[in-house]
């Protein structure tokens, strides 16, 4: 047993009498790629929300490299990048100057921060677009510096929520990429998607999220090998035998 | 963090507020028309303004006549010299329309010229205008009183002069026509370069008026801004990147210092063009005075702006914003006694001191009317600053990112 990054304990969170997550827990190790799958409404952006130090659960305990989050929020902030779900850039903004503000905003100086952002920029191929506004970006390039911008500071955690969602086969394996590279370089990862064959790819491990509880932990082989031939079956069976075929939301 | 090394710990604190403020500069740059606008508007208050009271300096005005006499040659020489005075215009109407007008109200005073009035001229006996007024005939009606009563003065002198020169040369053999002429020239040089002539030297307009509008349009202005101000919170959470700024070493403290310092420097540039175009255009003040304004109004501006904070710490929409913004500065105007007059005591005088207007008003009142210094207006400062630090606070502890969030 390699040592734990993360560690999430019974973790709860209601809106108005709602519980969108009821009693999560599970624990990251260090280096790897842990997939939270789920259909919508699940759960996984709350819990990405409570433990990259935005949300306050209701109860439950967070410990992110070593510091609560409860405790000691500050110090897991120096320690996390944020992809969130939805675009959230100044759009009227160059691609380089959001880098470069978020970067200063996570503590570098104006020069690392503008050398950083060239090198996260070129890594997820935006470098010609470097300052051009995101505003008149394709979609798939806004997703693009969404992520670059998680990757500014040195933080050795990332939480990347959904950041393939909508875009074509060309940029989602740029960013696949970028993600296994960061991976190979030591960066752990929380990663939630609802392409499975994605996950089945990047993730190390996978739990299935629904109503707010985890169903089912483990690796996608042995996720696979539980309902029929690891071959034959893909993680998507797995995901619809256990979240079953009903609408969510 | 690798700044403690240089700049030490306040410099780094306010480092990153500054960031936020220059960020939000930046993004109104990117937006020219936005940008023009914010600054034009002052300069269109401004001339609004100076088009209503600033420009018109001198009277403009009507004589209402009724011509009783037909054809008369001194009547038709009465109205052709009227005709020629600047500012006023000649406004010919029936009797039976005059009477009915003036029974209206729809004027106040129209002069008569009776139908014996050339025949009396020419007889040497002393002719009447009739002046037929409501009251005292209004101030216009004064002033187009004065105008014909000079003008009619004149010609009947002119008349006279002509008839006493003929009568004196009447024994000389000097023609008539030769002295007719040489009299007619004399007249007319002296009525186009009279050797009395009045000059008028405008040294800025009458104060009364903008002494008390400017205050009032410079305080609503800044007043008005409280919504840009009350939006930039909720775009900045619909914008998602609050939740990501909250994710960073950024604490919420310092973006509100950020959001503060940005609105509030646009909302004192834009006073300041405001007051700036008083200063020159207006001479208001005195260079002492204006100095003093400048710091009323870089109390008042930081007041709004915190206040403009709290608004957006409470909103949770756009439109929100908006209308609670708009709520406030509606109660803020009306209780500032902007609508009508607030009693000196009373519910009302108790809930105008909640007015933050009324603070700046009777600061400005004070330096520019009264010619007081800033040492009579200590206590309107003092709430004004207090409410731009306090009201910091309170918008940052009213604030949260999301329901439940930090
Ligand atoms: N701020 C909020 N206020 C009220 N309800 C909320 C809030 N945030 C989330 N919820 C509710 O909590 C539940 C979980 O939402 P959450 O966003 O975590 O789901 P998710 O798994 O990320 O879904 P998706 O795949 O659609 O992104 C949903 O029912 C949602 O409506
Ligand atoms: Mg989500």
């Amino acid at each position: 047993m390699t040592e734990a990054y993360l560690v999430a304990q019974d973790l709860h969170k209601s809106f108005n009498e709602h519980k969108a997550v009821d009693g999560v827990s599970f624990s990251i190790e260090k280096g790897e790629i842990f997939g939270l799958l789920g259909p919508n409404g699940a759960g996984k952006t709350t819990t990405i929300r409570m433990l990259s130090t935005v949300l306050e659960p209701d109860s439950g305990d967070i410990i992110v490299g070593g510091y609560s989050v409860r405790h000691n929020a500050d110090a897991v902030r120096n320690l996390i990048g944020v992809c969130p779900q939805e675009l959230a850039l100044y759009e009227e903004l160059s691609a380089l100057d959001n880098l470069v503000f978020f970067g200063r905003m996570a503590g570098l100086n104006g020069k690392e921060a503008k050398a950083q952002a060239l090198s996260h920029l070129e890594l997820l191929g935006l470098k010609e677009r470097a300052k051009g506004r995101v505003d008149k970006f394709s979609g798939g390039m806004k997703r693009r510096v969404n992520l670059a911008v998680s990757l500014m500071g040195h933080p050795q955690f990332l939480f990347l929520d959904e950041p393939t969602v909508g875009i074509d086969p060309q940029s989602r394996n740029n960013i696949y990429e970028t993600i296994e590279a960061l991976r190979d370089k030591g960066m752990t990862i929380l990663y939630t998607t609802h392409y499975m064959e994605e996950a089945d790819r990047l993730c190390k491990r996978v739990a299935i999220i629904d109503g707010g509880r985890i169903i089912a932990l483990d690796t996608p082989l042995t996720l696979r090998s539980k309902i029929g031939p690891p071959e034959q079956v893909t993680l998507e069976d797995v995901f619809l035998r256990l979240t079953g075929r009903s609408l969510r939301d | 963090m690798a700044t403690n090394s240089h700049g030490g710990k306040v410099l780094d604190k306010l480092a990153k507020p500054l960031l936020i403020a220059l960020l939000q500069v930046r993004i109104y740059l990117k937006d020219r028309a936005d940008l023009a606008f914010s600054f034009l508007l002052p300069i269109a208050i401004f001339a609004l303004t100076y088009g209503a009271f600033g420009g018109e300096t001198s009277f403009n005005g009507t004589a209402h006549i009724v011509n009783e006499e037909e054809g008369g040659l001194y009547s038709a020489l009465l109205l052709d010299r009227l005709g020629e005075v600047d500012n006023l215009d000649v406004d010919l109407l029936s009797a039976s329309k005059a009477e009915s007008k003036l029974d209206r109200v729809d004027l106040l005073m129209v002069v008569f010229i009776p139908s014996d009035f050339s025949e009396r001229l020419e007889a040497g006996e002393p002719a009447k205008l009739v002046f037929k007024q409501r009251g005292n005939g209004g101030d216009e009606g004064q002033i187009v009183a004065s105008i014909v009563g000079g003008v009619a003065n004149r010609m009947a002198q002119e008349l006279q002069v002509r008839n006493e020169v003929a009568e004196a040369v009447a024994d000389t053999g000097i023609s008539q026509s030769d002295m007719e002429n040489t009299v007619q020239q004399l007249l007319e040089n002296e009525r186009e370069s009279p050797s009395v002539t009045v000059e008028e030297e405008i040294v800025g307009v009458s104060p009364d008026i903008v002494n008390d509008l400017m205050p009032g349009i410079l305080v609503m202005f800044v007043l008005f801004a409280i919504t840009l101000t009350a939006r930039a919170l909720v775009e900045e959470r619909k914008r998602g990147t609050l939740e990501r700024l909250l994710t960073t070493q950024l604490s919420i403290g310092q973006l509100f210092v950020g959001k503060f310092l940005v609105n509030f420097s646009r909302g004192l540039i834009q006073a300041l063009v405001l007051i700036l175009l008083a200063y020159a255009v207006f001479q208001m003040f005195t260079p002492l005075a204006f100095v003093e304004s400048l710091v009323i109004v870089i109390a008042f501006v930081a007041a709004v702006s915190s206040l403009g904070l709290i608004i957006g710490s409470i909103a949770r929409s756009e439109d929100q914003s908006i209308w609670i913004a708009v709520f406030f500065t509606m109660a803020t105007v009306i209780l500032g006694g902007t609508f009508f007059e607030i009693p000196e005591s009373g519910i009302l005088s108790v809930l105008s001191k909640l007015s933050i207007n009324s603070y700046a008003i009777d600061a400005f009142e004070t330096i520019i009317s009264d010619g007081d210094s800033l040492s009579d207006i200590g206590i309107q400062l003092g709430v004004m600053t207090g409410v731009a630090v306090i009201g910091l606070f309170i918008g940052r502890s009213l604030f949260r990112v999301m329901p439940g969030g930090r």
